[in-house]
């Protein structure tokens, strides 16, 4: 069991006891003879809370006990260590890639963002094959507008200004 | 009803339908096939495509893809020894061990007639027992369903990964985000922190969306590289046809297999994987030969791929009966029925026979279908294999953008898709169970409704909850199923 799996537990602990909070504010709605509204997300909290705090404390003993045992292999080889930042790099760019095409698409259009997106995931992904990363951003979005556009005529986002008059050209 | 099957048949057979389902199943088998995309994910990433459709073609697409996932992700566990599918791991035991040993199309050919055979057989228990279970469920009160649900989300979370503890969780989880937006019944805003976006709750697809497939690409980013794969040693099926001699010898693990798979696929939460391992360690206990399992031995391959199958059947008729659904794929299909303005359960079967039986005979010949599809596409679903997986990843997302955009045309839905898909990412990353938070996101909200509607029966007397029959029958196995897995997890199912 490692130091960030007991971090983790800690944030989801105090993620359910805020929302626990929360919910105590809902209590003092309802009918007669109904719970009200409240109720229903105080027991789902409560056994949340309840159930991440034991979640905690034996992932605690678990870490102790490794560490105890082996004490070495609580902490990761340098080998491992770069691994795991370059994972956590690329799942960080994933994300990024994504929040900047969901941000963009408004204002560009779903066609010029969605090249834009394909290129720049590809790329987080570390594709480096030339062909690839020129063609299949042109070749996946024309695809994407033929079905969903043309075929199915789903009103996909056009943007603004000069970005609306050349998706209406395309769609 | 004979009427409503020929009114069904004559739908099917319309060109429209006929391509739905021709091209849900080579979907289904694609999803199935490979490797990054499960049954569910492939449903999912479908859904965009059925908003312009009939909602006979939507379903009929859907369960095809359906059917053909679960079939699909024998492909590569038999050629190349990954599975497609969790599902499929007794198949890569059995059916990779044939397949070094020279007899790939001999394998696939055993995979494909009993996992085409397990799934006929539970369309045909869903044609008999849908009809009968709904009738029984009109006599539902508010009691029994919340009975039933808690009785849902208990096996869900005891059943669906290696900590109950995480799955409870999880299953809690998925409870708190159906309490999101306006209560039903007293019209108050609830964890909404003064936005509008949440005004309406958390919808389904912008969920399941997030928390299946976009986590899955973040999980599957953080991967080296993925250079093309190698292709499999397999020449051609018509040499190896097996003879009817192999499926007589073996026919009681043929006929138990199907009725154990549509049994378990019944049960919500517990699915094909759990169906075709149960099936396997059963067919290994009454062997002839157990000395052969873990070798290729046809009868483990022909008890798994017949039980993986038949949980469909299983799965759909819980859903179609009672509104429930069993597993992640069968909660896609509820969002399906919520997307066309339908509501699954007992009523659904007296108000749109139409459907209810089309998706009958759409199940049914979809499991036809895929016998020929298979046979015709394997070789295009091998060379799929060697797909960037770059850019098939970004098709993926685009197609995950769409699913959760074209709902109501809301950019607001993909700040919660992504959203969704960052709790997902963390979730798979420390061991959370999805299912359970997916299922009690679409439970949740019928629980909590039958719950203070049972409470405003009774003028607020919990009593009602146990004192009708059915109701404390239900509850009582919710609390046995949850209690269970705690002292006792059968050997074979661990880390599953």
């Amino acid at each position: 069991m490692k130091k960030d799996e007991v971090a983790a537990n800690f944030v989801i602990i105090a993620f359910f006891v805020f929302m626990l909070y929360d919910s105590f504010k809902l209590h003092k709605v309802q009918r007669f003879g109904d719970v009200g509204s409240g109720f229903w997300p105080i027991l789902a909290l409560s056994a949340a809370s309840i159930l991440s705090i034991i979640l905690l404390i034996s992932s605690f003993k678990k870490y102790q006990r490794t560490k105890k045992q082996a004490p070495g292999e609580a902490s990761r080889s340098p080998a491992a260590e770069t691994d795991l930042k370059s994972r956590r790099k690329k799942f960080a760019l994933s994300a990024i890639c994504l929040l900047g095409y969901i941000l963009i698409m408004p204002y560009v259009g779903f066609v010029l963002s969605t090249i834009v997106y394909v290129f720049a995931f590809i790329l987080a992904l570390e594709e480096r094959r030339k062909p690839v990363l020129v063609l299949s951003p042109f070749l996946l979005t024309a695809l994407i507008v033929i079905v969903f556009a043309k075929f199915i005529g789903m009103p996909l986002p056009r943007g603004v200004d000069f970005f609306a008059a050349f998706s209406r050209f395309i769609y | 009803m004979f009427e409503h099957y020929l009114t069904a048949f004559a739908a099917i057979f319309q060109p429209q339908i006929l391509l739905a389902l021709t091209l849900g199943g080579l979907w289904g088998l694609m999803a199935g096939a490979l490797p990054g995309i499960s049954t569910s994910m492939g449903v999912v990433l479908l859904l965009p495509f059925t908003y312009a459709m009939s909602p006979l073609a939507a379903f009929t697409i859907l369960v095809a893809a359906y059917c053909g996932g679960i079939t699909g992700g024998s492909i590569t566990s038999i050629l190349f020894g990954i599975p497609g599918e969790p599902s499929s791991v007794p198949t890569v035991i059995e059916g990779h061990s044939l397949a070094k040993q020279g007899r790939a199309a001999y394998a696939l050919w055993i995979f494909l007639l009993c996992s085409i055979g397990g799934g006929i057989f539970s369309v045909f228990v869903m044609m008999a027992a849908t009809p009968i279970i709904a009738n029984f469920a009109l006599r539902f009160g508010p009691p029994e369903y919340f009975a039933l649900t808690m009785l849902g989300l208990s096996v869900v979370s005891g059943l669906s990964g290696g900590s109950v503890l995480k799955g409870l969780i999880s299953c809690m989880f998925g409870i708190f985000l159906a309490t999101i937006g306006t209560d039903g019944i007293t019209g108050l805003e609830r964890f909404t922190f003064g936005t509008t976006i949440l005004l309406g709750g958390i919808s389904f697809i912008t969920a399941m969306v997030g928390l299946l497939a976009v986590s899955e690409i973040f999980i599957e980013a953080e991967e080296p590289f993925k250079e093309y794969k190698g292709s499999a040693n397999y020449r051609g099926m018509k040499e190896e046809m097996p003879k009817f001699s192999e499926f007589k010898k073996n026919w009681p693990t043929l006929a138990k297999s199907p009725i154990i798979g549509t049994i378990v696929g019944a049960l919500p939460g517990a699915g094909a994987t759990i169906a075709a391992f149960l099936a396997y360690g059963e067919a290994a206990r009454t062997s002839k030969h157990p000395e052969k399992f873990g070798n290729g031995a046809v009868e483990g391959l022909m008890a798994a791929e017949s039980a993986n199958n038949a949980s469909t059947g299983g799965s759909m008729t819980i859903l179609l009966s009672l509104g429930i659904p069993g597993s992640n794929t069968t909660a896609m299909l509820i969002a399906a029925f919520m997307i066309h303005g339908l509501q699954p359960g007992p009523l659904l079967l007296t108000q749109r026979p139409d459907i209810i039986y089309g998706i009958f005979v759409a199940m049914l010949m979809a499991n036809v279908f895929l016998l020929g599809l298979t046979i015709v596409g394997i070789r295009l679903f091998l060379q799929l294999n060697r797909l960037p997986y770059s850019v098939f990843s970004a098709a993926i997302m685009i197609l995950c953008v769409i699913g959760a955009f074209g709902l109501n045309n809301n950019m607001d839905d993909l700040y919660l898709m992504l959203a969704f898909g960052l709790i997902g990412y963390y979730m798979r990353k420390y061991g959370f169970p999805i299912a359970p938070a997916v299922l009690a996101l679409v439970l949740g909200d019928l629980a909590e409704l039958s719950l203070r509607r049972s409470l405003l029966l009774s003028l607020g007397d919990p009593l009602i909850l146990v004192s009708r029959p059915l109701s404390a029958i239900l509850l009582a196995a919710a609390v046995i199923s949850i209690v269970y897995p705690l002292f006792k997890k059968p050997k074979m199912l661990q880390g599953l």
